[in-house]
This record gives structure tokens, sequence and C-alpha cells, in this order.
């Protein structure tokens, strides 16, 4: 070793500079059917991408067929429809999968789709010790923000023990789940909350695995070393990158004094980033390519908080999906930040700093106290149980809304200097904004079609019954779901199948007894006109918020929840996935005086169509609005169906937005 | 819209045949402020247009919060479209939420999913308007109005003492919910509650061991403040669980088979007499004691049955007012 080591450089073992290997920079990827996201994965692959991140559609991620008809409107829209192993035969057609590493970001039917990937392996003659990837499979972060699970908690993570005994003895290259705190934060999660919540997940999963014993000492090690993360870097880069070095510390402590792991590459906390889309703002849009690079500093400028992989918005996500266009412009920030600077040439460049070390140390210290209160409380599971969890969720997102209502939290361009030049990117000819061809679900369907007659009926059946009889016997679920795999079992029949056995589940919704933080004039002008019309009428004015379609991203509809109790309303709202048919139902028995939608999956124009039918059919003349991501182009048609106000991510001052739909309340003739 | 009397009496024939939308506007006017002249009109019509029309059972379900009540009426209702298949049933929840700016957030619905377009189910929530635990002021004339076209009408409501015995007033058969070992137990004798209710729930009954000791500890705590006459025997206690799916059915069919009704005429009484508190005061019921209820008491005796008619509720609160608005003058 070379007696002048410089400190501020990184060397080898020879003592030569040698920079560290940038982190992975991934492409979250799939829309329309099998083939077109075949035909997108093999074009990056070209051009030298050596991993696959692959988005589902909701269907698929909830457990539906493309042909039910909950599926109708959402196919193809936010991923890839994946109905039977013919899909994957397609999806991965001419893709080597023995050379991949392939992520699945897939929770509530994770296990099918590990079944899939296990069938095709074998169909195909690779040995699985060569599979490689991870099946996200956090249903804890689904049950808090992202609305996709099916089965109750204690059977779902059931479900997650099974994948770790199959994986770690059959395909031990698989990371059979990920925790996943990146959406914790997009609901509201404070870091304190993000690093908590995460780790108590963990611990859940660990604990039992434990439980079930089915590993050795050794094997256990093992199985801890496969545990990976999934995090959220925000806007705050300093404090995200200090809740960073937390999380590596904890887990450090955590698998060393808890569960007891010897080796210490299995000690390291192993984590991929996305950076944070719910401070993107819908207004000067442009402003958000600086936002995503100064996410992105927090988890890449310091060598002890640099993550794995890292996948960037793009600076549009705020207005619709993006286009291709959108998504390169990302993928070169991350190339100029790794490639240009001078970023991984240096050893940790914060170790020794005072303000760091102090802002990491009282991070640990809250978080320790919230993972203690959890695991006193009898574990994550329990947390979700009784909605401790969702209700701290909501509660932060409310603080976070009333702050920014009230100018205490600056976001340039949507409080503060929103006077600006309109931004030229926008005015291309597609109008800055990408969508799915409608047809193109009928491929899809076809498959299915075609899968389904061409199978041996009887032996899908068979299978389907021994699936159902292990659930109810408690065994090892993987070798039955791999066995309909291969019968060419449907998505959609899967998860049917062990609805029947283990029951669907209904999370608390998280609102109950929650407050907002303005007092205003704003306020009392609502409040006044909803005094107003409960003196006209009688009663409060009463609002159905309904979350319609597969589409779980709860946090709007309950911020509108919370906002119409606090201005006087009186608010029925019943939580995610209802169908169009169920809100009319709850609107008209309860003879509620306004209907408020919340879509954000792009499917509003089906949606909405359907609920004006089943309101005709009731002979209900109930005014609707809707909120969500919906572009301007689709404005004229949605008010020509009868829509009668539009709220997007630009609105987001709660109490205009009431006021408006007080207006419009008061404005109809008297129901009774 | 039904402000004309015509149309109004469309929309009871409408609700009749089991209209939805109708029976939810009907609702909607019952819980209006000073809609006396509208009841008054509301039940004589509803009697004229179906005199013979059904009286359905009143099945009061409180316990504390927490103890499960929204999910077993959920798995109530799905068994009860199977079991009971020319049958309809309606359920009134009452939700405690309320704030400062008098909003709530009625979430109860959530629990219950029924299949598209069903008619023999209604959901409607209430808030209790800063009733603490208790009903809400117009709870018992929708209930009266919901009697008359299904032939179930179950009432939840949130309680954590005395008050959520309130709705046992009301119902033909009232339960109280609780959680295996959750302490209510002893809560409850203190407050003697236990004395009110007809039939008891263990719900949450996942595990067998503790199930079954709650259900003892009840049983015996019940031994000793139900007062048992020798001809009597203890109150039923089930033992439920909505996630192992068990005792759910037991519990229907009980329901069910139910045959047993309370006197209408204690319960309009009864309800007269609460309102008379809660508006007038202690004051209104001395008046109303002095000048009406002897009247009152000895035609109930006469005919226990058909002596007060029920459906005089309006003619009597009218009465009232007038006699009590005389003194105040």
């Amino acid at each position: 070793m070379s007696a002048e080591k410089k400190e501020y450089l990184l060397v080898d073992e020879n003592g030569q500079g040698k920079p560290d290997k940038p982190w992975i920079f991934r492409t979250y990827a799939g829309h329309t059917n099998a083939k077109a996201s075949n035909e997108l994965y093999r074009k990056n692959l070209s051009k030298g991408q050596t991993g696959l991140s692959i988005a589902f559609d909701l269907p698929t991620q909830c457990g539906y067929s493309s042909d039910h008809e909950v599926s109708r409107p959402e196919i193809g829209k936010v991923g890839v429809p994946i109905n039977s192993l013919e899909d994957f035969r397609i999806l991965f057609d001419q893709i080597p999968i023995e050379e991949m590493n392939t992520s699945m970001t897939i929770n509530g039917t994770s296990m099918w789709l590990l079944s899939l990937y296990v069938a095709l392996a074998e169909e195909r003659g690779v040995p699985l010790e060569k599979l490689n990837g991870t099946t996200q499979n956090d249903l804890i972060k689904e049950y808090l923000a992202r609305g996709t699970y099916i089965y109750p908690p204690k059977e779902s993570m059931k479900i997650i023990v099974d994948m770790y005994e199959y994986s770690l003895h059959n395909i031990p290259k698989w990371n059979p789940s990920n925790i996943c705190s990146y959406h914790l934060q997009e609901a509201g999660a404070t870091p304190v909350q993000e690093l908590s919540f995460a780790l108590a997940t963990a611990i859940a999963v660990l604990d039992a695995i434990k439980e079930r014993n089915c590993f050795s000492d050794d094997e256990f090690e093992q199985c801890v070393g496969r545990i990976s993360f999934f995090v959220n870097a925000g806007i705050r880069f300093v404090e995200e990158m200090c809740k960073m070095r937390a999380f590596t510390e904890m887990w450090e402590e955590i698998t060393t004094e808890r569960y007891k792991v010897k080796t210490a590459k299995y000690r390291v906390f192993r984590y991929g980033v996305q950076v944070n889309s719910l401070g993107l703002t819908e207004e000067q849009p442009e402003n958000n390519a600086w936002r995503i690079l100064i996410e992105s500093l927090g988890v890449t400028l310091s060598r002890n908080a640099r993550c794995r992989a890292l996948q960037l918005p793009a600076w549009n996500e705020a207005l619709s999906l993006p286009r291709p266009w959108d998504q390169q412009w990302s993928l070169r920030l991350q190339q100029v930040l790794a490639y240009e600077t001078d970023l991984l040439e240096y050893p940790d460049i914060f170790e020794g700093s005072k303000v760091i070390e102090s802002k990491v140390k009282a991070l640990k210290e809250e978080a320790k106290l919230e993972i203690q209160k959890i695991i006193d409380m009898g574990g994550a599971l329990v947390a979700i149980e009784n909605g401790y969890m969702k209700s701290q969720l909501v509660k932060s997102q409310t603080e976070r809304l009333s702050k920014i209502n009230s100018n205490e939290l600056v976001i340039v361009g949507k409080n503060k200097w929103t006077d600006g030049i309109k931004s030229p990117l926008m005015t291309d000819s597609d109008g800055g904004i990408f969508k799915v061809d409608p047809k193109s679900a009928e491929q899809t369907l076809n498959v299915l079609g075609e899968a389904k007659s061409r199978r041996n009926a009887d032996l899908a059946k068979k299978s389907l019954e021994e699936l159902k009889q292990a659930a109810k016997d408690g065994k090892n679920l993987m070798p039955y779901s791999i066995a309909c795999a291969k019968a060419l079992v449907t998505t959609g029949e899967w998860a049917d199948a062990l609805r029947e056995v283990y029951g669907e589940y209904n999370p608390p919704t998280g609102v109950d007894g929650q407050k907002l933080f303005l007092s205003d004039d704003k306020v009392s002008t609502v409040r006044g006109k909803v005094e107003a019309f409960t003196k006209a009428n009688g009663h409060r004015p009463k609002i159905v918020v309904g979350k319609p379609g597969l589409d779980g991203h709860s946090n709007g509809a309950e911020m509108i929840a919370v906002s119409a109790k606090h201005s006087g309303f009186d608010v029925i709202y019943s939580g995610i996935r209802l169908s169009p048919e169920e809100i009319v139902q709850s609107a008209v028995e309860e003879n509620a005086n306004v209907i408020g939608l919340s879509i954000l999956s792009g499917s509003h124009k089906e949606i909405v169509k359907q609920l004006f039918d089943e309101l005709t059919h009731y002979k209900a003349k109930i005014p609707v609005v809707i909120g969500g991501i919906i572009p301007e182009s689709d404005f004229e048609e949605l008010k020509k169906m009868g829509i009668r106000e539009i709220f997007t991510p630009k609105d987001y001052d709660l109490m205009s937005i009431m006021e408006k739909i007080i207006d419009i309340v008061s404005e109809e003739p008297a129901l009774v | 819209m039904i402000d004309t009397k015509e149309s109004l009496s469309q929309l009871v024939s409408e609700a009749l045949l089991g209209e939805k939308y109708p029976i939810a506007k009907i609702i909607s006017k019952i819980e209006t402020e000073n809609n006396l002249e509208f009841r008054e009109f509301l039940f004589q019509e509803l009697i004229r247009q179906n005199p013979n029309s059904k009286e359905g059972l009143t099945i009061g379900i409180t316990g504390t919060p927490g103890a499960g009540k929204s999910s077993l009426l959920g798995e109530l209702c799905k068994l009860f479209l199977d079991f009971a298949p020319d049958k309809k049933m309606a359920i009134v929840a009452i939700d405690p939420s309320s704030n400062l700016s008098g909003g709530s957030i009625l979430g109860d619905r959530t629990r219950v999913t029924l299949p598209r377009r069903d008619t023999r189910i209604y959901f409607r929530s209430q808030p209790s308007q800063l009733e603490l635990g208790g009903l809400n002021p117009y709870t018992y004339h929708v209930i009266r109005f919901l009697r008359r076209i299904f032939d179930y009408v179950f009432v939840e409501t949130v309680g954590i003492g005395q008050n959520e015995i309130s709705v046992s007033l009301i119902s033909d058969l009232s339960f109280l919910v609780m959680q295996p070992l959750g302490g209510d137990q002893v809560q409850f004798m203190k407050s003697g509650i236990m004395e009110v209710p007809e039939a008891f729930i263990i719900n949450k009954c996942d595990e067998e061991s503790l199930a079954n000791s709650s259900y003892y500890m009840l049983e015996s705590t019940l031994e000793f403040i139900k007062d048992i006459l020798p001809d009597q025997s203890l109150p039923p206690i089930f033992k439920t669980s909505v996630t192992k799916r068990k005792g759910i059915e037991e519990l229907l069919n009980y329901i069910l088979n139910y045959q047993k009704r309370k006197d209408k005429n204690t319960e309009t009484l009864t309800q007269l007499t609460q309102w008379i508190r809660n508006e007038y005061g202690r004051w209104g019921i001395s008046i109303w004691e002095e000048l009406e209820s002897s009247k009152w008491n000895q035609a109930v005796k006469r005919n226990p049955l058909g002596g007060i008619h029920k459906l005089k509720y309006e003619e009597e609160e009218r009465k009232i007012v007038s006699i009590i608005q005389t003194k105040i003058k």
C-alpha cells in the first residue's frame, strides 16, 4: 500500500485510484399487452440494459383476469396484463431469462407470478438455480398506501413465508420479497415513519419465518441476506441522506441483536430507490426536473448512503403517464450524474460531519421508539389490523397539506411564484402525454380466450382444487401454484381459489377521528355556506367520496373526506376498490347530495360512464365531481357526460375545493 | 320535490315496493328538524296504502368500539341473502364521530358488500349528532318507517356505558357485542347494562380456548346479575368469529326464528317520555304526567296491543306540545 495514501481518494487493494461502480439504472416498464412489452424490453436490452423491471397492470396486481368486469377499464394501462403462462411465453420471447435480473413489482399475486416464472424456466429447461430477481411482495405497504392487496394480513404473511421457504431451497438467488417504504412517503410518511414502518415490516417477515422454523441457522442467515428494501428519496435531501444512513445502521443493529446474524454480508442493508413523485407539481411541471435531480443527490452523493439501484420519475408524471422521451430524459440525468461528475471517486464525504452524525442519531432514536411501540402492540400486522399505522400516515398527510394550504411549506410554482411563462415542453401535438391504445386490450383477451380453450380443462380444475385443499391444510402453496401455472390456470382463477379459502381483506380507512389544521377565513366561508345549506334543507349536506376501480392510491380521497368533515359535511367514505355500482348504491341509499370520485389510473372516462348508467337505473339525479390525474384534453368530454367539476393536482387548496362543492350542492333543487 | 302531498303519496307507494331512492328520500325528510307534520302524513299514508303492512322485527346491536360489530353485520348480510331468500332487511348504523364543525365521517358501510342492484338489503348511516353513544334524535322514527317495508331492521350503535341501552328500548331483540376477555364483564356489571339486552355475542372468537373461557366468565356473571326466575333460562350467548366464519349461521338462525315482539305501546310511551325530557326537561314531564298520563296508562291497561295506537305517536306529540305551550304562556 502506498505510504502517501490520500484520504480523499477511493483506491483498490494496490493503492490505485478506483472509483465506485455506478448504481444500476433501472427503467420500470410494461404497458399495453405482453407482445408490446416484449418488444419494449428487447429494445432496451439491445442497448446494453441487463436487468428488467416489470410493471404489471392493476387487474394482474389485484388478482383478476382481463375478462373480469372490473378489469375492463384498466387492461394494460399502468403495466403489462398477465393472465396465464401463455402471456409469460410472449413477454419473455427471445429473452434469455437465465441471464436476466428480473424485478417484478407485484404484491398480492406475487406467488402466482413467481410460479409462472418458474414454470416458464422449467418449460425451457433453465435450471432454477440460475434464476435471479425479485418479487416485491410487501403487503404491509399495500394495506397502508397502495391498495393492491387481496387477502387478510395473516394469510398474506403466510404466503410470503411460503415463498421464502421455497425460494431458499429451490431458487437460491431469488429475493422472495422486498420491503417497500416508497409508497409510505407518497402517502405522507415522515422520515421517522418511513424508517420505523419499513423496519417493523422487515421484523414482522423475519419473525414469521423464525416461527415456522423451516431453516437451519445457516439457512436463516442466508434468508436475512435475501431481504432487500425499496425506499423513497424526497426533496429535503440532507435529511433524506441521513435517513438512508440511519436505515443502514439500524438494519445492522437489528440483524445482529435480534436475529444474531454472524456473517457480515448478510447484515448489509440492500436497497433500491425511486425518488419522490408526491412533490411533483402539475403547475410549472418543468420545475420537476430540478426536483428530481435534487432528490437523486440525497441517495447518491455520499458513499455510505448510496443506493444500489435508482429509478427516476418523469418530469410530467403529475400530468399523466410519461412518454418514452420523458423517461429517456430521466435516464440521461442519471447518466450525467454518474459518468460526468466526480461523485464516484471519493470515500464517504460526510463521514465525521457533526451535523450529519447528530441528525442520524436523532432520526434513529425517534424511529427506535416508534418501532418499539409497534412491537409492543404485537407487531406490524397488528398495527395494520387495528388501523394504527394507517391513521398515523393519514395524520402526517393532512398536516403536510394543511401546511401547503397555509403557505408554511413553500412549493415553488404552486403556492409561491405562481406566475410564469407557459412551458414550451407542453406544446407538442400529443399534448405532452402518453395514452394506451384502447384497442390493444383485444389482443390480451384473445390470448386469454385461446389459452382457456386449448388447455386441458380437467387438469386446470384439478390443480385448482389441489391448491384450495393445500391452503385449507396450511401447506406450502408454491408447488401447487406452479402446478396451476403449468395447467394454464388464469390469474383470476388462482386468486379466486385462495379468496375462497382466505377471504378478502377490507382494511381500516384511517380517516376516523382525523382533523385538519386549518381555521382561516376560507374555512369560515365554507362552513358558513354549509350552515346555510343545513338551515335551508333541515339536514347537513352529505357527500359520498368514492374510490372506484382498481387504483388504490387513496390519499386524495382521504384528504377530501377529512376536508369535507372539517367543513361540516356528513361524509360517507368506504375505502378503495369499489365498483361504480357500489358507489351509486351508497349515494342512493344515503340520499347523498353529491358524489366525489377520485381516479388516478387514467380510467376516468370508462368509470364515469358506468357511474352515470347506474344513476340512470335508480332515476337518481345526484351531482358528480371528480378529482385525480386527468388531462385537460379530457375535460370537455367528461363535462358532456355530466361531471360538474374536475379537480386535478393543481387544486391543492382544500377549502377552495370544498367551496366549489358546497356551491354545486346548494344550487341543486332540494332533494326532499 | 316531495312538498306536495301527491308527490309524497307517490314516494310512499314506490317505497312500499322496496325502491331504494324513494326510501332514502323519505328517511332524509324524517331526519329533518321540525318534521311533525310530515311524519303525521307519512304514517297515515303508509297505513292508507297498505293497511295490513308488515311489522318487521327490530334488532339492536350495540357494544364497545372495536368489538367488530360492523364486520359481524357484514357477514350476517352475506348469509342472509342465502338463508332467507324471500325476506328483506334494513340496517341503520349510527356513527358517533363528530367534531367542532358538526360534520362526520360515516364509515360503517365499508364492511357490508352487496350484489349489484340488490334490493333485499338496505343500508343507511346516521351521525349521532353529538349525542355520545346514543341514538340519533330521529332514529326511532326512521325505524318505525323501515319496519313497514322490511322484515328485519337492524340498528347498530356504538356505546361505552349507560347510553347504549337506549337501543334496546326501541328494539324487539337487542344484542350486546363483546370481545373475548376484554374486561367488559366487570365494566358492564358496574353500569348495570348487562341486565338490559336479550342476548349476548362474544365476537372475535378466533381462538377456541380463549372463546370458551370468556363464555363461561360471561355465563357466571349473568347468573349473578340477571334477574332469573325459576321458569326463565339464561339469555343466549353466541360465540362468533368473522375471520373463521364461525357461529354466524347460528346467530342468524336465532334472529330469523325469533318470534317475540316487545309491546309497541310501551315503546311509544318510552320514546315520547324521552322526547319530552329532551325538549322540555323534567318540568315538561311533570306537566304531561299531571294532565295526560293517567289517560294513557288506563288505555294501555285496557287493551295492551291496541289501546294507544302506535300510529298515534304524532297525534300525542302534538297534544303534548300544545299543553306545554299553554303552560308556558
